[in-house]
């Protein structure tokens, strides 16, 4: 959980940030071990009650599955790296410091995905969801300076920021409707309806995004432009895990409704299909594996739709197989192209030879991941015909027929790469590439045969989703029970598939063309560039040159205080009250602000145009002063200091010849400009009238600031107000500012503050 | 070259204008002024420098080259003050000591956190004037090396400052 903060240390010395990195994600590992063998815990602090927000985190099944396969295949990831990585950046030419970039965003989305993992409040939720949107964005643009990679990451970012707005959307549907953002108090209180039917499907669309379902599942074949191992960890056990986290941690709603539960069947149908039948066209190694992230993750939702005790825990399980079957099978991804320097499947072979170890290590990830007897995946199609059982036979087929698939192209990938004709060219790979790989077969393999702890997870975990226990007893068992007939046809049918390569191989060409021209990708691609092209125009319109700049806000502001004016009644407003005597001082200098703003219009010298409206401003803040506003006087006399100040310094920069010249020059288009001003001035000095006429009744935050002052051990209460009662302002604002420095350090002197 | 007049105000002027922030900012809980203000005064004390001595000296400064740190010093002293206060169970920005509470007093300086995080507005808009303005300075220093027929602009009147 500290896992960030100890990078920092790491990051010194980029050479130790791997290490430090791996160690920590190591005692996350335990922590979290330790923390659930102690009963799980609970934090819940509010940090903005005014809000309702809470930072409320608690370690229970589900969170225990999902931080252990963050920190877990994250550790074996960041060993594999502290290789990979170094030989990645010497391809292409960079530093070995850069790398110390990705440990960091590595470990910053570990550590948002474990707070993902634990919240329990759908606000907080949202801050850990864009936080590992946004970490995942510099990964999968690690490479930077290649086009492709930048564009993947932008298209990762947006199909999974955009629909992360649902998820707020949807929270704060169910917040007006309920009053709380906690998750256990709205499954107390939701009832079936249409809200909870809305709220639930903006939800599940945030993570069936995140998770790649179909129809957004193109964005994670393109993420493929990572480096290997960001694709072992993103997609297989973090990002797209983190979307059925998500539907998981709000399956308690979700299985209120029927329609969002067959929804959910839908897409997940769909995603089988569709992952499964374009894995099978890839030649590709990594995308090949994408595409089948995305039909393994058809099962869970589809697991999710099918409901019931088997499907939460079910799912829960099928989460845990494949995360540790396919980032074993990535990271052999990585190994065997850097071995080989090729990856394609067309190129590969016969590697089993020159990488024994690495062959057989995947080779148990992959049959874990076809579900082969002795591998956890066993288990995983176990309860997956299980749950499907329930709902009839139909659905069993559907299951049969995806389990199919699978083994299918996951033979492929094996077969294609380690069996065969040996090919030449092929090097040894250093051992700290080839173990995470065994560990993690290794696991595959344990839990084949040891289930018990794998399944009390899953359990816990299906049975915080479930909302009632969901205890479900994956085993083998040798007798013609309908799971073991069907995973025994799904293996016939798998066989079938590939001896029959050559009948159906055009199909699915077609199919994937078919996704090609007219599938969601394209949609995403006309969007983007629509949306280019229409902010092009905008800033044709508006920002090309300054006149123009000035009048696209004079305009469209003097129009719009125009029309509010001419709707509202005008009944007692333009009253002209009483001149006293003792206003004489504050007329004449208002008086002289009305001459010196006159003055500006007349003027042609830019000096004295200058200095004319700092004037105009000085005397205004006299005004201020007249009026008992002694912190806005200082303030105002402040700003129009600094503002002369820069006036004078920007004219200071042009030849004195060229003002000269400027100044005698005849002004363009005077019609147009007399007008624009005219309009957004009348109606600005209308609106101010009326407004002063009829002094607002109700002054209660003031009154309420003025009483609040001197508790806040305050006699100024404008300062009190900017560090205390609206502190939260003041902190947005410097940060602005702050911002700002850097934006001016970036365009002028090339990123350095000094 | 701007005249020894001017020179010697400005360097007379830095000084007591840091000082003059400081009270202004200090003194912002009971009279008008905040780390705002406090800020601005403090960066035209150091524009006032600019001014009247040119870049290459005003850089000499210890402020003009820390004038980044000192921003962002300012913005994490600002956080601390914001989030703080949830190690002790208190929602953000909380200040103690909470109301009705003694104040500790000292001289004429009430101790605040309140107090603490303006020095942190301060701080930031200390460095940020500073920061700009150097890092514009500058920039306008390589485009003169590029335009060879710069012109020598007239001295303005930085008197201003002193406001």
């Amino acid at each position: 959980m500290s896992a960030p903060a100890a990078l920092l240390a790491g990051a010194l010395r980029p050479r130790y940030a791997a290490p430090v990195g791996a160690a920590f994600a190591a005692l996350a590992v335990l922590a979290t071990v330790r923390g659930w063998s102690a009963g799980g815990g609970t934090v819940d602090v509010p940090w903005a009650p005014t809000y309702d927000l809470r930072f409320t985190v608690e370690l229970d099944g589900l969170a225990v599955l999902y931080a252990l396969l963050a920190t877990g295949i994250g550790c074996a990831v960041l060993v594999y790296s502290s290789h990979y990585l170094p030989l990645h950046l010497e391809h292409e030419g960079r530093p070995e410091s850069e790398g110390t970039s990705f440990y960091f965003f590595i470990l910053l989305f570990m550590g948002s995905m474990v707070g993902l993992a634990m919240a329990q409040d759908l606000i907080l939720l949202f801050v850990f969801w864009d936080l590992t949107a946004i970490a995942s964005y510099y990964l999968i643009g690690f490479d930077r300076h290649e086009e492709d990679s930048r564009a993947s990451a932008l298209m990762a970012l947006l199909v999974t920021g955009i629909t992360a707005v649902f998820l707020l959307i949807g929270a704060l549907m169910l917040y007006a409707a309920h009053g709380t953002f906690s998750i256990p108090e709205l499954t107390r209180l939701t009832e079936p309806g249409p809200l909870l039917a809305v709220a639930g499907g903006l939800i599940a669309v945030a993570g069936l995004a995140k998770s790649a379902q179909v129809p957004f599942h193109f964005w994670l074949p393109r993420a493929m432009a990572a480096p290997t191992p960001v694709s072992a960890y993103l997609h297989s056990a973090a990002m797209v895990a983190a979307g059925v986290l998500l539907i998981g941690r709000v399956y308690p709603l979700i299985q209120k409704s029927d329609l969002l539960l067959d929804a959910l069947l839908v897409v997940g149908l769909a995603s089988m299909a569709v992952g499964g039948v374009l894995a099978l066209t890839r030649d590709v190694l990594k995308q090949l594996l994408a595409y089948s992230t995305v039909s393994q993750y058809g099962y869970v939702v589809f697991m999710y739709g099918l409901g019931g005790k088997y499907g939460a825990a079910g799912a829960a399980f099928y989460v845990i197989a494949h995360a540790l079957s396919k980032s074993a099978l990535f990271l052999t991804a990585g190994a065997v192209t850097e071995a080989t320097g090729e990856d394609r499947l067309s190129r590969l072979g016969g590697m089993r030879k020159p990488l024994p170890m690495l062959a057989l290590a995947s080779g148990l990830a992959a049959a874990g991941l076809a579900a082969l007897p002795l591998t956890i995946g066993f288990f995983k199609d176990e309860l997956f015909f299980g749950a499907a059982l329930e709902r009839g036979p139909v659905f069993s087929a559907l299951t049969v027929l995806g389990a199919a698939l699978t083994f299918a192209y996951i033979w492929r990938f094996w077969s294609g790469i380690f069996l065969g004709a040996p090919r030449d060219g092929a090097c040894g790979v250093p051992v700290a590439l080839v173990a995470p790989v065994v560990a993690l077969g290794a696991l595959v393999l344990v839990g084949g045969v040891f289930v018990g702890p794998f399944a009390e997870l899953a359990v816990a975990a299906g049975t915080v989703s479930y909302d009632a226990p969901a205890v479900v007893e994956p085993a083998y068992h040798l007798d013609a029970r309908p799971e073991n007939l069907m995973a025994l046809a799904a293996y016939a049918l798998g066989v079938l598939i590939v001896v029959s390569r050559p009948v159906w191989s055009g199909a699915a060409m077609g199919v994937s063309r078919l996704g090609e021209v007219a599938g969601p990708e394209r949609l995403y691609d006309l969007t983007v560039r629509g949306l280019n092209r229409f902010s092009d125009f905008v800033h044709r319109a508006e920002v090309r040159d300054l006149r123009s700049r000035v009048a696209a806000i004079l305009l469209p502001a003097g129009i719009l205080v125009g029309v509010g004016f001419l709707v509202t009644p005008t009944e007692g407003a333009y009253r002209v009250g009483e001149v006293r005597a003792q206003d004489a001082p504050l007329i004449l200098a208002l008086l002289s602000v009305a001459v010196a703003s006159l003055t500006t219009t007349i003027t042609r010298r830019h000096v004295t145009l200058a200095l004319v409206l700092s004037s105009a401003g000085f005397v205004l803040a006299l005004v201020y002063a007249f009026f008992g506003a002694p912190d806005v006087a200082l303030v105002a006399v402040l700003v129009e200091t600094i503002l002369t100040l820069v006036f004078v310094a920007t004219l200071k920069l042009v030849p004195r010849k060229v003002l000269h010249r400027q100044a005698g020059l005849p002004t363009e288009r005077p019609r147009r400009k007399v007008f624009f001003s005219v309009i957004a001035g009348a109606f600005a000095f209308a609106v101010v009238w009326g407004t002063l006429s009829q002094p607002a009744a109700e002054r209660s935050v003031a009154d309420e600031h003025l009483r609040l002052t001197p508790e806040a051990h305050a006699k100024d209460a404008v300062t009190a107000i900017l560090a205390d009662f609206r502190g939260l302002d003041t902190l947005g604002e410097i940060s602005v500012v702050a911002l700002v420095l850097l934006a001016v350090a970036t365009l002028l002197n090339a990123g350095r503050l000094r | 070259m701007t005249s020894v007049l001017t020179r010697m105000v400005a360097k007379l002027l830095l000084l007591p204008t840091l000082v003059a922030a400081v009270a202004i900012l200090v003194k912002g809980y009971t009279q008008p002024g905040d780390g705002f203000s406090a800020g601005i005064v403090a960066g035209l004390g150091v524009v006032l420098q600019y001014l009247a001595f040119g870049r290459e000296e005003a850089e000499k400064l210890p402020v003009v080259r820390s004038a980044g740190v000192i921003a962002f010093a300012g913005l994490l002293i600002s956080l601390f003050v914001m989030l703080a206060p949830l190690f002790l169970g208190d929602p953000i920005l909380t200040h103690y000591p909470p109301p009705e509470a003694e104040v500790l007093i000292f001289g004429t300086l009430e101790i605040l956190t309140a107090v603490l995080f303006d020095v942190g507005v301060f701080l930031l808009v200390f460095g940020f004037s500073v920061g700009t303005v150097g890092i514009i300075s500058r920039s306008i220093a390589v485009e003169e090396e590029y335009a060879a027929d710069a012109i020598e602009p007239d001295s303005e009147p930085g008197t201003e400052a002193r406001s």
